[in-house]
């Protein structure tokens, strides 16, 4: 909703999804080609003289400027892809860049280059000073490291493991998919590993540096029954080693994918009206992600223009009802050591039993509404400034059994997981599809519905949430908002009193 | 940098280093973008970046490494790894890169003056969309507006020895208001884009459509969930073209991923629908001289008088489907493998005015924004939430917020019985007014 040119393309974008049907031939790594994939002399080696940060540093201030920072980062990835039987291919990255920024009062500059220079980071710094016109003069801080505590531990770094470790976890997520039912016609799956260094440097003083692992993974199942199909999905995602596969292991994630396949193979049209509505524990948390999340960034408050603008310190929801932006959880996937501007990431409560008590900010926001760094700026890459971002967004634990929640709901909609959505963060709208959903009739949950839409406004409802589980959970995904962030929602099962649900046929 | 040098000599040692066939897609850009806000600037950013990705074949097997560093270790790097990786994969005897060198004339997608005009007109510029909208009765804050522009080079060249270039401008600005009254809040949005600066729509047009898109949908009513005819307004073309572009993605039809995958040749929907994908329009934003790998693009009907005519192909889907690649292949950027996508893709205008429409239709709503992902390419489904206005004996009655709108493509696609004359061809997927007979509405 915040892009306003959606047909101008943003340079490197990474694609994750493609979709395949079911095809027999089977995989041969030969052991000399193994020997050969051993990625050690991918450790990246991102050096930058403190001395040459400095030196950008001071002369981004020079036309004056409250802040100025300097953001390198290098980015080494891999992708592959396996579909209709067949490892389609396999992509290497290797990014780097830095960013220069100048904050002057309530503007921002930003310039960035490819090329790690003094020639062509001085002329960033050029460029990014060119909104500086307050005459305000700052003293940069002699910059010093620091060290930060880490959230991410890795057992089995990703630039140690050999390619074919990686294609036996997408072969093993294969076969327990297409073994699971032989209505399953496809199975596609998409491996994404990166390291991202990071060092960042600001008039403040502040000197830091982080390497962070990633690694994404998504596996998506087709099933085909009599003239309907179903795709179904799901992802596992963590900042961690290879070691992530021991906890979460391909074979569950196959599994998930294809029952949902299959289950939504019998789906029947689904009602439009308002509903209650019944949302499992989990990637649910989207829902509160993008409707109560994003209006509860600073960036809509200091301009203004949020929904949440004039509400802080304001009941907006029931006692029940708690929220919280944590990016210090360990090694989920929306955490990081520290933020894209080095504020020091931690727990935020964000709405206490119903009450708001904090925005999510970057620098720039908590200048302006003169409020804690919270440790949202982030950014997806050194292309863009940092503006403020959710890291792990959840609801809080409740006190509520699942089964009660929907024994005691007389009819209505329950939703199992949702595909993402979408707001407008000045008017509080919402919208979100279902991906897998079902009637609850007399208190049971009953037959599987498609093509829902749920929709609303933020304000109104996070007034109608009446009953939360005591099953918290989590699921990793990508937010956008003009650039994209990893993330991850969470929520334990949850009830909405009275929602408009959209399906393809009349309530009755 | 000689960069047509630099793509030929990496190509050359892909082969040295074992690989039967090479691309390099090299991709140079320079982006500015500024934000104002009240008046006052908010944002300035201005940066030039270059990449480039390297895809090669070895026995049959797919490589690709994309690099933004073009110093020789790194490039030897990125190489080795293309190469090492194309031997880890699986053999697949349609990976093939295409041999053709000709290109298709297209005029006027570079704007030589865009970089001439200063930064301080085109903040000028989207001051003045700002504040005229600012003064329109009933808006009350503004969201901000903003601008935007890149200059590209793109440069692809591959071991069947040839190389082709080509640079693209494109421009655009748009803004942002808030309409208040009471306790309610109502946004309206407006934007331009252009190849050229000089065909940018002017500011007071731009700011009197986005102050009326806030005003209008003030003072809404609710409305009964119900069956009712659905007017989709030129904003929304996305609504109905979104999912059709996937589904006639010729890999998804070839994986049994689209609902229109059996269905080349047939009927599959009203006579009056027509849709073209044009990769050569003068001045269009999607069009180009050559696509994703360099094949030549053309200008297609897709769907002539309700009837399928044919699917997107690139290089590698059109060989496994046993055509020709149809000039498809699209790219996200360097870092990115060629996949399928439309150039210019349009639905054909009608004849009807889209008053005439409106006064046509004894009950319905007209939608003017729609949320969501539209028609599922899969199974052909549709449902969204809408915005819009209610109609009432050939009248708007009432504003309407936060609606569902869902049906099947069938009944979309069937459903269509009037089709307007307002097709804008500025922008790159597009569709005029339409009419669908009947859907399922969903409200209180």
């Amino acid at each position: 909703m915040t892009n306003l040119w959606p047909e101008l393309k943003p340079m490197a974008r990474r694609r994750f999804m493609s979709l395949s049907l079911q095809g027999a031939v089977a995989l041969a790594v030969s052991p000399a080609v193994v020997k050969n994939l051993l990625a050690g002399e991918d450790q990246s080696q991102l050096e930058i003289s403190p001395g040459l940060l400095q030196k950008t540093i001071a002369s981004a201030l020079k036309r004056g400027g409250d802040l100025a920072e300097v953001y390198v980062e290098n980015r080494i990835s891999r992708s592959i892809i396996l579909e209709e039987g067949q490892f389609k291919s396999a992509v290497f990255g290797l990014i780097r860049g830095a960013g220069v920024r100048v904050i002057d009062g309530d503007k921002t500059g930003y310039a960035y280059s490819d090329e790690l220079t003094e020639e062509k980071l001085q002329r960033a710094a050029e460029v990014a000073s060119f909104i500086a016109s307050s005459g305000k003069i700052t003293q940069p801080v002699n910059i010093k490291e620091q060290r930060r505590p880490s959230y991410v531990t890795v057992k089995i770094p990703l630039e140690e493991a050999a390619e074919a470790k990686r294609m036996e976890i997408m072969k093993r997520a294969e076969e327990a998919a297409l073994s699971y039912d032989s209505r399953i016609k496809m199975a596609s799956i998409d491996y994404y590993d990166e390291t991202r260094d990071r060092i960042i440097a600001n008039s403040e003083g502040l000197l830091l540096k982080s390497s962070l692992p990633l690694i994404f993974f998504i596996v998506q199942t087709l099933a085909a029954g009599n003239n309907t199909s179903h795709l179904g999905r799901e992802r596992l995602s963590r900042h961690a080693g290879l070691e992530m596969f021991e906890q979460d292991t391909p074979e569950k994630a196959a599994k998930e994918a294809a029952r949902e396949s299959i289950a939504m193979l019998e789906a029947k049209e689904a009602p439009a009206g308002k509903m209650d509505v019944v949302i499992q524990n989990g990637w649910g948390g989207v829902l509160v992600h993008e409707a109560v999340g994003h209006p509860l960034e600073a960036d809509n408050i200091a301009k203004q223009t949020g929904a949440f603008v004039g509400k802080l310190g304001q009941k907006v929801a029931a006692d029940i009802f708690t929220m919280v932006d944590d990016g210090s959880l360990a090694g989920f996937r929306g955490t990081t050591d520290f933020d894209d501007e080095g504020t020091q990431m931690k727990r935020n409560v964000l709405i206490e039993r119903g009450v708001v008590v904090k925005f999510m900010t970057d620098i720039l926001s908590a200048r302006q509404l003169k409020m804690e760094r919270t440790g949202n700026g982030r950014r997806e890459n050194f292309r863009y400034y940092p503006i403020p971002r959710m890291t792990n967004t959840f609801i809080e634990q409740g006190k509520d059994r699942p089964e009660d929640i929907i024994a005691s709901t007389k009819s209505g909609l329950y939703v199992q997981s949702l595909s993402g959505g979408s707001v407008d963060p000045t008017t509080g709208m919402f919208n979100f599809t279902c991906r897998e959903a079902y009637l609850i009739e007399n208190g049971r949950k009953t037959a599987a519905v498609k093509g829902a839409t749920l929709i609303g406004s933020c304000l109104d409802i996070i007034t109608r949430i009446d009953a939360i589980g005591n099953d918290l959970a989590f699921g990793p995904g990508i937010c956008g908002k003009g650039q994209s962030a990893e993330v991850t929602a969470g929520q334990p099962t949850v009830r909405i009193r009275g929602i408009t649900v959209g399906g393809t046929r009349a309530r009755g | 940098m000689d960069y047509k040098a630099l793509a030929q000599q990496v190509i050359k040692d892909c082969l040295k280093k074992g690989a039967e066939q090479a691309e390099v897609y090299l991709e140079d850009n320079r982006q500015l973008s500024l934000e104002v806000r009240n008046g006052q600037v908010e944002s300035v950013q201005e940066a030039q970046s270059y990449g480039l990705g390297i895809r090669v074949i070895a026995g049959k097997r797919l490589g690709f490494a994309f690099v933004n560093d073009f110093k020789p270790e790194s490039l030897k790097k990125s190489i080795d790894r293309a190469v090492e990786f194309a031997r880890a994969v699986s053999p697949d005897e349609n990976n093939q890169l295409p041999a053709e060198p000709a290109l298709t004339e297209v005029k006027a997608i570079y704007d030589p003056d865009l970089s001439t005009i200063s930064i301080d007109r085109k903040i000028a510029l989207i001051q003045e969309a700002e504040k005229l909208a600012l003064n329109i009765p009933g808006v009350t804050k503004s969201a901000g507006a903003s601008y935007g522009e890149s200059e590209s080079q793109i440069i692809i060249a591959n071991s069947f020895n040839w190389v082709k270039s080509f640079k693209s401008t494109g421009c655009g600005y748009g803004l942002g208001v808030i309409a208040e009254k009471g306790q309610q809040k109502s946004a309206g949005y407006e934007s331009t884009n252009r190849r050229f600066f000089a065909d940018l729509k002017p500011a007071k047009d731009l700011a009197r459509v986005a102050a009326g898109k806030a005003v209008e949908m003030l003072d809404p009513k609710p409305l009964k969930t119900q069956r009712a005819a659905v007017i989709l307004h030129p904003d929304v073309a996305y609504a109905i073209l979104g999912g059709f572009i996937q589904a006639i993605n010729g890999q998804s039809v070839l994986q049994g991923a689209s609902f229109l995958g059996k269905r080349a040749g047939q009927k599959i929907g009203s006579e009056l629908i027509t849709i073209i994908d044009d990769g050569t329009r003068e001045k269009g934003l999607a069009s180009a001289p050559f696509d994703g790998e360099g094949v030549p693009t053309q200008n297609r009907i897709i769907v002539e008088n309700g009837v399928l005519k044919g699917f997107l192909y690139n290089t590698y889907a059109g060989r496994r489907a046993g055509v020709k690649s149809t000039g498809n292949a699209s790219r996200g950027g360097f870092a990115d493998l060629p996949g399928i996508g439309p150039h210019n893709i349009y639905l054909a205008a009608g004849q009807t005015r889209p008053e005439e429409i409106i006064q046509n239709t004894s009950r319905g709503v007209l939608v003017k924004e729609v949320t969501g992902y539209g028609i599922n390419p899969v199974n052909g489904n549709f449902t969204g939430g809408a915005a819009g206005f209610f109609i009432e004996n050939g009248k708007i009655s009432f504003p309407v917020k936060g609606i569902t709108i869902a049906g099947t493509s069938d009944e979309i696609f069937n459903g269509i019985d009037l089709i307007g004359n307002d097709l804008d061809l500025n922008r790159s997927l597009t569709a005029p007014t339409l009419r669908i007979k009947s859907l399922q509405i969903g409200g209180e």
